[in-house]
């Protein structure tokens, strides 16, 4: 038996490893790590406030730092009882999408144009002017500046609180956006050819697990109160914890989902697939993760469009906030993150303090899909050279965000390596 | 003149200061012909050949024996080190939650808490020299651009001293503290954001740490006007200076 290991995993957000075990020279196993430094998200909210809980939980992960924000604000307010107001929802969603935006423009041109263009970064490519990266950096910025005009802040976004959102992005800041996003729509379509080309990958299994997204009306959803799985399940938000199943592993600092027999899979593929937008043509495999992406990027920036037109419309005083009064309460609120289904749930006690934290992320959700998916391209590969380039190909496809994935754990007195399941967790100590 | 050779390094922490820095997407092309990354994952594949460093930019806090070696290894290399962020300067959002890291750990992974040595996270500067910080929760990407500058002319940037109240008088803002009763952490806090926050109307977190001499009991004392009760007070005023409770 041999191992290659890939140490570190690079151009993806965080520490990871992966082991590829070799017998008779054939890929027998693999086990897919991820070991960042312990964060210990969930431990530290306890006995907090609520009204903490946004800007703690958004430093989680600097990419998905908004849609963190909105996500634990959500299931604070349902835990609260509190309705947003309708033009805070308009910002928040686009404070999302700004999210969403950069984060694709990020993975597709920073992280996997070096390899369609077979060079080691995004700085040689800036450095030699090369076209696309250009324009890359460019619609990275557009996502950037979104969540800053929506957020206040590029990373850590300030403008959203338990209750709605502190102020009202100015009207020259939305009518420049808006501006932008119109010459976008024209020049976008022209630079995500060579991510939905076929040919720009290697070749590639089916990509393997069961979908799992926030149901929609087959448009760009980002939250709901349902879970819609490719077996036709829906499933209420509510009963995400009998669904997962996270349970502690012992070779990776985070929960995994879903075991062998129970893959999942979820992230732009995921939901493309689940919205029925199969009508379009993408790369095989987990590629089309890629390509899912960019077919988001066109959708992304048709509806920061339609949002900055409805933010115009709401009276120059319309209500952003509602006065929030400390209470008991149970919340649960699942987003779609740039990755994937995100997950935030609390418990309150009577004085608005978190009893119970359980934040789940897309990359421990597609934990066991990484594993199982780089068995199946990498079946019958023999050079290790190859295997090698491949591993760090396929698993950057899933996009992981490893940050996010080891906010981490808690389970009382959970057995480590026993892979039970967890059910029904009740209590964080 | 030959490049900057330079590696970037992450602990304990969120990437957001390394993507603070690759935010500062129009002047990327001209610090890829200034800089060599040696070593940079969330961007580069190339593989660590060692040597000598001109620079090492470190993000986020110790937690680990593995993070310490490596920690004092990257110091031996690099001619000049500097601590980028909270988590690197303080402990930061990491340093949250003091309980006794091994029962949490416990509770985490049961019996196999053993098995994954860690102890609670620490600022670099408890082990090593650090040449500087840029403080923030994340830095602005200006000053980051503004460090490859300093050091490219053989010294380092000079950083404001005083608080966010002096940047965000210069531009004019209503204060939020006094004129609005809000818990603005604006006193005590190190500039170098243009009072960014505030600016939005929206308090100062004090992400960026302690400014030297502040007012401690003073700001405690405002707060308590504007209504928050004495533990969220602590809690606010330690969230990023690695006193939080």
């Amino acid at each position: 038996m041999k191992v290659l290991t890939l140490e570190p995993l690079t151009r993806v957000e965080g520490h990871g490893r992966v082991d590829l075990i070799l017998q008779h020279g054939e890929l027998h196993d693999v086990r897919v790590s991820l070991n960042e430094p312990l964060r210990l998200f969930e431990g530290l909210l306890l006995g907090r406030s609520f009204a903490e809980v946004p800007a703690l939980v958004c430093r989680i992960c600097s990419i998905c730092t908004a849609v963190h924000r909105v996500a634990s604000a959500r299931a604070l307010e349902q835990a609260l009882g509190v309705t947003v107001p309708p033009a805070a929802e308009v910002v928040r969603e686009l404070l999302v999408l700004g999210g969403h935006l950069a984060s694709h423009a990020l993975h597709l041109f920073c992280l996997v144009l070096p390899d369609l263009a077979g060079t080691p970064d995004i700085l040689t490519l800036a450095r030699d002017g090369h076209p696309l990266a250009v324009a890359g950096l460019e619609l990275k910025r557009l996502g950037n500046r979104i969540q800053e005009v929506a957020g206040g802040r590029i990373i850590h976004p300030i403008n959203v609180e338990v209750g709605g959102i502190l102020y009202r992005p100015s009207p020259q800041a939305t009518a420049e956006l808006a501006g932008s996003l119109a010459r976008w729509q024209e020049t976008l379509p022209g630079l995500l050819d060579s991510f939905l080309d076929p040919g720009s990958y290697p070749s590639a299994a089916p990509a393997v697990g069961t979908r799992l997204a926030v149901a929609g009306d087959g448009k760009l959803v980002l939250g709901g109160d349902f879970l819609s799985l490719s077996d036709g399940r829906r499933i209420p938000v509510s009963d995400y914890r009998e669904l997962l199943g996270e349970r502690v592993v012992s070779h990776s600092q985070a929960k995994q989902s879903g075991s062998r027999q129970q893959v999942w899979l979820t992230g732009a593929l995921a939901r493309h697939e689940l919205a029925g937008r199969d009508s379009v043509r993408l790369p095989p495999g987990i590629y089309g993760n890629n390509g899912a992406q960019a077919r988001e990027l066109s959708l992304t920036l048709a509806r920061c469009s339609s949002l900055l037109e409805e933010l115009g419309r709401f009276p120059g005083d319309a209500p952003l906030l509602v006065p929030v009064k400390p209470d008991g309460g149970m919340g649960t609120a699942a987003m779609e993150a740039p990755r994937g289904l995100l997950i935030h749930h609390y418990v309150l006690d009577e004085f608005g303090r978190v009893a119970i934290a359980d934040i789940v992320t897309p990359t421990a959700v597609n934990q066991v899909a990484m594993e199982l998916q780089l068995l199946e391209d990498l079946r019958g590969v023999i050079d290790e050279e190859e295997l090698r380039r491949r591993a760090a190909w396929i698993i950057r496809a899933f996009d992981p965000c490893i940050s996010c994935a080891v906010h981490i754990i808690k389970g009382p007195g959970d057995p480590v390596c026993s892979g039970r399941i967890l059910k029904g967790r009740s209590s964080a100590d | 003149m030959p490049p900057l050779r330079f590696g970037y390094a992450r602990f304990a922490s969120c990437s957001g200061c390394q993507l603070a820095l690759l935010n500062s997407e129009d002047a990327l092309p001209q610090l890829a012909r200034r800089l060599e990354p040696v070593f940079f994952g969330l961007i580069n594949s190339a593989t660590d050949p060692g040597g000598a460093l001109d620079l090492v930019l470190v993000e986020g806090s110790i937690s680990r024996p593995e993070d310490l070696t490596e920690l004092l290894a990257l110091r031996r290399r690099a001619r000049v080190l500097v601590a980028v962020g909270a988590c690197a300067l303080t402990g930061g959002i990491n340093a949250l939650g003091r309980t006794d890291r091994f029962t949490l750990c416990r509770k985490v992974y049961g019996e196999g808490a053993e098995a994954r040595p860690t102890f609670p996270p620490q600022p670099l500067e408890r082990f090593v020299p650090v040449d500087l910080g840029l403080p923030g929760c994340p830095p602005e990407t200006a000053e980051l651009v503004a460090l490859f500058g300093a050091l490219e002319r053989g010294g380092l940037p000079l950083l404001p001293d005083y608080p966010v109240c002096m940047e965000c008088r210069q531009r004019e803002n209503l204060c939020l503290l006094i004129e609005r009763r809000q818990p603005c952490l604006g006193p005590i806090t190190l500039a170098g954001c243009e009072a960014r926050c505030p600016s939005f109307g929206v308090i100062c977190e004090g992400c960026r740490g302690l400014v030297p001499e502040a007012n401690r009991a003073e700001a405690f004392r405002l707060l308590l006007d504007a209504g928050l009760g004495e533990r969220e007070i602590r809690s606010r005023m330690g969230r990023f200076i690695g006193e939080g409770a």
